[in-house]
């Protein structure tokens, strides 16, 4: 007789892949958030670009994977910066709805973009990686790399943080927008940088997620809201919450869809959520209100 | 290449121009009587992938023949086409446009049942006529007595019963099994279609007397269905009855082939399943031996039991077909079901409809649509029309309709029941070959 049930267990350990696949969605955003004070909507959308690139890159150009991820990676952070410069830079000033409404029309627009340019097919890179058999247990290669990824990247990006001069300048101005700038920091050009680092970590969520998900013009909307309830849960701005309640929210949703059905994993999850916003609405690992 | 880069290019400008909201008229016809149809697919959103966007294309062809023909007994055609976005609201709210002001005289279309469902209802409020080309969900015509909507498809009912009948007459001869041991797994996308499916597959397991394991619906869109595998892998079905769209298809088989989920047979019901190229393109090789539930392909079909005008029919649209999406390798059963049905309308309905009832208006059309009475054999999809009247719990569905269930062996669809169109022998269970083969 089996000590522990090893289903369970396979449970836990798919929910502790997911939440690195969430993790890596909002590692992005969090940080554009907690830097520009604007919430990228389309954010998503620009992972489903950085998918397309990889699909183009890999499957019809042929080019090594290895070096297809780092030209999407460059890719999507130009598009971070053209993003802020274009959309972002413009409403600084606006009131938080009216950046919200203009980069909910990018994603609209990247959306229908992306169905001239790439037609309305599911495109894949055709790829299976092997699979790991540890206990008894399957693990997918494709989401063990996404989970590394998301570890590698939150250290990576914190150490950046805390560690560089430029660093530190996007956290002082992420604390006092209005004050930095009188001290001689150039906010324009830490923007310019936290975009491209978002940015660059969206092309990096694309890198992995075409390794496990079929690119269509829509695929952001299968990750889009969940990404941003995370992000919320977490406390908007702060990744390494996000980076916790990537996790809590994956294993709900994997021990929830268990032991009953699949939907109320999802049910649980957003229950949770709502709970949290009235018990801790600064989300859970606010700092400040 | 250049060809095949320039088709895709138009197409996707049509469909941005549909995404838009921009409707797309050809020429006006300038003077004479004409039918103006409104044709409603998703032509973007995930529907449109997943098997919508061929629909339309059949539909298309087959419209544009008739249109070039210079129409039907004295009516010149028109078709307005509309694009639901893979969102029921749009559905409703484009079917509700097009009638309100485009003017137009009937409906054709409609892929998803979760659309079909709703629009269903408000284009019969609004008495106008409703000819269903694609969705199958028996809810869109289940005790709801609609008169002025008509569906030539098999309802997704008739899918899940068939499925499950051919488990059962195949469970002892190639499973080894006796049904009653037979252990099965129902899952399915959570909307109208997968519901519907799944009650007949759950219908007819309960009928053989098989062992349901589990019995789940998921969303479409839902980022990850590893719970759902796993739970899979505790029942240890032998047998999985799927239906989805995709890419849900994809992902499901992704995951089951990561986290070594084992069976003996799959069986998947239309949608995503019945677009082979697409199933071949994300999963390789694994898709060999998976069986199919739809209509039957109109390339699929014995000609000889066709009507003698139905063979040339079926060239053409392939011809069109092969036009429009050049190297295909796998001609889907959608773009035929789609035009074959169509085709059905424009040559049984339309014509009885003008001469008999005078006019095209949604009574005549719908006299002329129950009045509709072909054989076996009178359809490019083989089955013959008699549609269910008044009274009748399902009115409007076709009665004569049936899926076939086909299987995928070395890049060729097979059918392998009903006994009576089968061509080679199903292969059961899933060869060692394959890597979701029960060891």
């Amino acid at each position: 007789m089996a000590i522990v049930d090893i289903f369970l267990l396979e449970a836990l350990l798919n929910g502790v892949l997911l939440g690195g696949v969430l993790a890596l969605l909002s590692l992005g955003l969090n940080l554009i958030f907690g830097v520009i004070d604007v919430v990228w909507i389309c954010y998503a959308e620009l992972i489903m670009l950085g998918m397309y690139g990889m699909y183009f890159l890999y499957t019809v150009y042929h080019a090594p994977i290895v070096a297809a991820a780092a030209v999407c990676i460059v890719a999507v952070a130009v598009l971070g910066v053209l993003l802020h410069v274009l959309v972002i830079a413009p409403l600084l000033g606006a009131a938080p709805i009216n950046q919200l409404l203009a980069t909910g029309g990018v994603l609209f627009f990247l959306q229908s973009a992306a169905t001239v340019l790439f037609g309305i097919e599911f495109k894949n890179l055709g790829l299976r990686l092997p699979v790991l058999k540890v206990a008894g247990m399957f693990v997918s290669y494709s989401r063990l790399l996404a989970f590394a990824a998301a570890l590698i990247g939150m250290v990576l990006v914190y150490l950046f943080l805390t560690r560089t001069y430029t660093g530190t300048a996007i956290r002082a101005i992420a604390q006092d927008r209005q004050i930095m700038p009188l001290m001689g920091v150039d906010s324009r050009r830490i923007y310019l940088i936290t975009s491209a680092l978002g940015g660059g970590l969206a092309g990096l969520a694309a890198c992995l997620l075409v390794l496990q998900y079929d690119v269509h013009p829509f695929v952001g909307l299968s990750f889009g809201p969940i990404t941003f309830l995370i992000c919320v849960l977490g406390s908007l701005g702060n990744f390494v919450g996000g980076f916790v309640a990537a996790f809590v929210f994956a294993e709900i949703i994997a021990l929830g869809g268990l032991y009953l059905d699949l939907e109320w994993g999802y049910v649980f999850a957003f229950a949770f959520f709502i709970v949290m916003m009235f018990v801790r609405p600064e989300g859970l690992m606010a700092r400040r209100s | 290449m250049c060809r095949h880069r320039s088709s895709r290019l138009a197409f996707a400008l049509v469909a941005a121009a549909l995404a838009l909201g921009v409707v797309w008229t050809p020429a006006p016809f300038a003077q004479g009587k004409k039918l103006k149809i409104g044709v409603v697919y998703d032509y973007t959103g995930p529907f449109a992938g997943g098997g919508s966007e061929l629909h339309a294309l059949g539909a298309k062809i087959m419209i544009d023949y008739f249109i070039k023909k210079g129409g039907v007994e004295g009516y010149q055609i028109e078709a307005l086409y509309a694009d639901a976005q893979s969102k029921p609201d749009v559905a409703i709210n484009e079917a509700v446009r097009m009638i309100e002001q485009e003017k137009v005289d009937m409906l054709l279309g409609f892929y998803s049942s979760a659309e079909c469902v709703p629009a269903a209802a408000r284009i019969e409020q609004l008495k106008k006529f409703m000819w269903i080309t694609t969705c199958i969900s028996s809810a869109v015509l289940e005790n709801r007595n609609l008169k002025y909507v008509f569906r030539t498809q098999p309802s997704g009912r008739q899918f899940g019963l068939m499925s499950a009948d051919f488990v059962a007459k195949n469970a002892k001869a190639k499973l080894g099994k006796d049904a009653k041991d037979l252990r099965v797994a129902i899952i399915h996308e959570d909307g109208a279609y997968g519901v519907d499916v799944s009650k007949g597959n759950e219908e007819g397991a309960k009928k053989a007397g098989f062992s349901i394991v589990l019995k789940e619906g998921y969303a479409a869109t839902a980022p990850d269905l590893a719970s759902l595998v796993t739970k899979l892998k505790r029942g240890r079905p032998d047998v999985v009855f799927h239906t989805g769209y995709n890419p849900d298809i994809t992902l499901f088989l992704r995951q089951a082939r990561e986290q070594g989920l084992r069976f003996s047979a799959l069986i998947g019901h239309g949608a995503g399943y019945g677009v082979y190229d697409k199933l071949k393109e994300s999963l390789g090789k694994d898709v060999n031996w998976f069986f199919n539930v739809d209509p039957i392909s109109i390339w699929l079909t014995n000609e000889k039991a066709l009507k003698k005008e139905l063979p040339p029919m079926i060239k053409l649209i392939g011809d069109e077909y092969e036009k429009a999406r050049p190297g295909t390798q796998v001609k889907s059963a959608h773009v035929g079901m789609s035009a074959s049905n169509t085709y059905v309308f424009m040559t049984e309905v339309l014509p009885r409809a003008i001469k008999k009832h005078g006019g095209i208006d949604a009574e005549a059309l719908r006299k002329a649509a129950l009045e509709v009475d072909l054989p076996e054999g009178g359809t490019m999809l083989g089955f013959g029309v008699k549609f269910l009247g008044e009274g009748s719990p399902m009115a409007g569905q076709n009665d004569r309709a049936f899926p076939v269930i086909v299987q995928y062996v070395d890049d060729k669809p097979y059918i392998v029941w009903p006994a009576s169109l089968q061509q080679r022998e199903p292969v059961l269970p899933l060869p060692g070959t394959s890597p979701y083969a029960a060891q």
